[in-house]
């Protein structure tokens, strides 16, 4: 159910998305950070359902306020001058990275079990023929 | 929260989050930037180096084909005088136009942008620019030069030598200092390039590197490119 809302939403936003015109370039670089923040929190809430501690409205919090707050902080960081959205990225992208480690350690951790059963069950059947 | 309310959240998320990643690909595409100037510079130069991989090839080719035209006609020709004296007369003619490699006695001066010091005044006196090399040229053929090359391009009678911002060109191929000069000539003649009061001594004296030497036996490339004439017609 969860998979296939999320299709769906993804689905009809490339459609709009293709047919919404196109914004400014000056605006472009608030929008990549906001991207880049929700994908984070994407991650994160993977993670979190992998360990078992996820909060939706923690995950919904996050999507939208870290979206939101680092448009701000870049905004201010134009203001003052000082490259702010360069430190988001490496926060967020970093983060990123280690919520994608502990995915695929999860996964690789999973097959791996999944396999030794399969292989123990074998031998056992083995024995049993012989 | 109830479970429904849950996934009309997660939809519009999906929504949102795609919307905005299909927004920010379409104005990049859109403004023609690319995120890393680095990559697209890389691409250009790769495609550059592909093009004059191709070129080198093709005319090394055209080279072939022409070594084998020359033994056609020499071939066609050994056995009838006027004919040969035709064979001559193209030879001669490709010499002038700059259509074969010719070697000889000559010298070859070699222009380089100065260091300069601390005392330099204005630094644009140091470089060489494309006025100077004219002068040399200039120089060369009033002393009888019967063949110059710049850097390995030949000058013929379509040859241009212009500034191009902070490069040469001549025969439309960018060259830069070191500028070599080679010219076929008498070198005692040719030399008097360096005469006192001379022009490359008026170079030397702005701070210019300046090298002549003589040669007895020195090679001067053809001209690689294409002469066309479209519009000159002969007067009967």
């Amino acid at each position: 159910m969860v998979f296939i809302a999320i299709l769906i939403g993804c689905i009809l936003g490339a459609i709009v998305g293709i047919n919404v015109p196109t914004i400014s370039y000056s605006y472009s670089s608030y929008l990549a950070i906001a991207i880049v923040a929700a994908l984070d929190s994407v991650f994160g809430g993977i993670t979190g359902v992998l360990k078992r501690e996820f909060d939706f409205k923690i995950f919904i919090s996050g999507f939208f306020c870290n979206s939101i707050l680092s448009i701000l902080l870049t905004y201010l960081g134009n203001k003052l001058d000082v490259d702010i959205y360069l430190a988001a990225i490496v926060v967020f992208v970093g983060r990123m990275f280690l919520n994608l480690t502990i995915i695929r350690k999860y996964y690789i951790d999973k097959w791996s079990k999944k396999y030794q059963e399969y292989k123990d069950r074998r031998k056992t059947t083995e024995k049993q023929n012989l | 929260m109830n479970k429904k309310l849950e996934l009309v959240i997660l939809g519009i998320m999906g929504f949102i989050l795609v919307i905005a990643v299909s927004i920010q690909i379409k104005t990049v595409n859109y403004n023609g930037t690319t995120v890393n100037s680095n990559q697209a510079e890389s691409d250009l130069k790769s495609q550059v180096l592909r093009m004059k991989e191709k070129y080198e090839n093709q005319y090394a080719e055209l080279e072939k084909i022409e070594k084998e035209l020359e033994k056609a006609r020499e071939q066609a020709t050994s056995n009838n005088t006027e004919l040969t004296e035709l064979e001559n007369k193209i030879k001669q003619d490709n010499i002038l136009l700059g259509n074969t490699d010719v070697k000889g006695s000559g010298i070859t001066v070699t222009l380089t942008d100065g260091k300069g010091d601390d005392s330099v005044l204005d630094v644009e006196n140091l470089l060489v620019h494309a006025e100077n090399v004219l002068a040399i040229v200039n120089e060369m053929k009033n002393a009888g030069a019967e063949a110059i090359s710049i850097n390995g391009q030949r000058l013929v009678n379509t040859t241009a030598i212009s500034c191009d911002g902070n490069v040469i060109v001549v025969n439309g191929e960018k060259i830069s200092s070191p500028i070599e000069i080679k010219a076929i000539g008498l070198p005692e003649l040719l030399s008097t390039l360096d005469r006192p009061g001379g022009t490359l001594e008026y170079f030397l004296s702005l701070g210019k590197a300046v090298d002549v030497k003589k040669y007895s036996n020195i090679d001067i490339p053809k001209y690689t490119g294409v002469t066309s004439f479209k519009y000159a017609k002969t007067v009967e």
